[in-house]
């Protein structure tokens, strides 16, 4: 089972479709635009946390990660593409492996740098607001920021293999992530604390309390984003397509 | 020798049989025309064939092999199911070049079948941009993209222009004439006639014949004559004489029912009988295709379902 021809098939779907670069950049600026704007603000909250407000950029651009992750899948099932696709690769694994590795890796190289440009854009403005973070807090921030992005990316993707639709996905787990992020806020040692978004963004911070930290956080996320999967893999098995 | 082999394939959505028993076999060198109304379940086959509908029982191979066990299958089988497969964001190139990519079929490869397709001016235009026509053009260029053995065309004459037809029509021919296999739906009885050497007809999802194509016509349309005189009397005279009964049209012509142009011709010269016309009227496949489904009384009695 050669992976090479799909990969690369799969690689230049991306790269032909226009939308797709477009939400990568959209990813990238939005990130670092919100982590620049946040750099400015209101220091002397006393749960004021220098790390969160440098990457809270991640909070919206993870809009553009999860809607990249749904259209890669989702373009599939446009107008029967999926029929050609698979009449191309007939066997399904093969293909939803391919899938995923050019969700995973664009994703993934896109968000980490877009991590670090939003540290960098937030410490401009947070000065000296900022200077007891350590090197290995930051690079924690950033590396995890980069891999929350890519499982978020693949939960999405998971999902919308499992509806065979990019709207059924973007409407449930956009508004899922504002309610979550808005209603149960910053109520930690929950059970929100599990939720996929939340336990994920636990690496964003500098100093966390809850049953999870940092590295066990995006392993509950991880968790979340391979139950979606499985769940998507299992539909397009079992379904003519 | 690569053949499409169905056995006894079956296939249902719920309670309702799209595929029912089906055997039939289609072989290389000669043009398969696949027949049957909308809803016959001509496109099920097609997708049970690929391997992208699991069949309720039954098999369906290519080659002897299941589509889904083949490594690179587009060199092997080029298949066109719908002209809107294509994404619409994509340029048509672009898009051949995804699929050239997917199975390791050279590069060249694209421009070639473009040029052959005739798209080749619109390469680099986005696809949603195309009309039927031309994206039909376009499934027809990614069918043949890994010149296959097999081709298996779902009313590839869709949305096509007289010179598509025409252009078609000489596509299929040529490929059977070089040994492929090649399988054609259509619900278009003149548009098939014009390029099948073999039929298999379906309905309600069965089997209803399949046999080449002058023996269908043959064996369900009877043969007949016509004839065109001065002398309307001899005519008559004559052919009574050797049994035949002529019949008289509005336009003056007469045909003569179930009868040979060769008896008739040695009959009315025989008798000395002056002719302005002689011609043997052949049945066509519409007539045949008619005559078959009349006589399918289930396939009438019940109506179509959508």
């Amino acid at each position: 089972m050669n992976l090479t021809p799909v990969l690369r098939a799969e690689a230049l779907k991306v790269l032909t479709l226009r939308s797709l670069c477009g939400t990568l950049l959209a990813l990238f600026a939005a990130t670092t635009a919100f982590s620049a704007l946040a750099g400015v603000s209101d220091t002397s909250a006393p749960d004021f946390d220098p790390l969160f407000m440098a990457l809270s950029g991640v909070m919206p651009g993870q809009i553009a990660a999860i809607a990249f992750g749904a259209v890669v899948v989702s373009s599939e099932y446009q107008g029967n593409g999926i029929r050609l696709t698979l009449a191309a690769v007939p066997q399904r694994g093969r293909w939803f492996a391919a899938k995923l590795a050019v969700v995973a890796v664009p994703v993934l190289a896109v968000g980490l740098v877009t991590a670090l440009a939003a540290l960098l854009a937030a410490r401009a403005g947070l000065g000296t607001a900022a200077d007891g973070l350590t090197v290995g807090e930051q690079v924690r921030g950033v590396v995890g920021g980069g891999i929350y992005l890519m499982l978020m990316a693949l939960f999405a993707a998971g999902l919308t293999a499992l509806f065979r639709s990019g709207v059924a996905t973007l409407s449930t787990l956009i508004p899922f992530i504002l309610i979550v992020s808005f209603v149960i806020g910053d109520a930690a040692g929950t059970v929100a604390d599990f939720l996929p978004d939340k336990a994920g963004q636990i690496a964003l911070y500098r100093t966390y309390d809850g049953t999870l930290g940092p590295w066990t956080g995006l392993a509950v996320t991880a968790l979340w984003a391979a139950v979606a999967l499985l769940a998507g893999f299992w539909r397009l098995r079992r379904r003519d397509a | 020798m690569t053949s499409i082999d169905v056995q006894h394939l079956t296939k249902e959505y719920g309670t309702r049989r799209a595929v029912d028993d089906l055997t039939f076999t289609v072989r290389p060198g000669r043009v398969t025309g696949f027949l049957g109304p909308n809803g016959a379940g001509k496109s099920t086959t097609m997708r049970l064939v690929l391997g992208l509908d699991r069949p309720t029982s039954g098999t369906a191979t290519v080659g002897g092999r299941a589509y889904t066990t083949l490594q690179e299958p587009l060199r092997q089988v080029g298949a066109l199911l719908d002209a809107d497969a294509a994404h619409g964001s994509r340029t048509a190139r672009n898009h051949l070049r995804v699929l050239a990519a997917s199975n390791r079929v050279p590069a060249r490869r694209v421009d070639e079948v473009m040029e052959e397709t005739g798209i080749a001016s619109v390469a680099r235009r986005r696809v949603k941009t195309f009309s039927l026509g031309m994206r039909q053009r376009l499934g027809i260029a990614a069918a043949l993209l890994g010149d296959p053995e097999v081709v298996m065309l779902d009313e590839p004459s869709n949305g096509l222009d007289p010179e598509g037809i025409i252009w078609i029509r000489e596509l299929l021919r040529r490929m059977a004439a070089e040994g492929r296999t090649v399988l054609v739906s259509s619900h278009l009885m003149n548009e098939t006639a014009s390029f099948a050497d073999h039929l298999v007809v379906l309905g309600r999802g069965r089997l209803l014949a399949d046999t080449p194509m002058r023996e269908f016509i043959d064996a369900r349309v009877r043969p007949r004559v016509r004839v065109r005189t001065p002398d309307a009397t001899a005519l008559k005279a004559a052919l009574a004489r050797h049994g035949h009964d002529a019949v008289e049209h509005a336009d003056g012509h007469w045909t003569v029912p179930d009868a040979r142009v060769e008896d008739i011709g040695r009959i009315v010269s025989g008798a000395g009988v002056s002719v302005l016309e002689l011609a043997a009227d052949e049945g066509t496949l519409e007539q045949a295709y008619l005559d078959l489904t009349a006589t399918e009384t289930e396939f009438t009695a019940q109506p179509q379902e959508a």
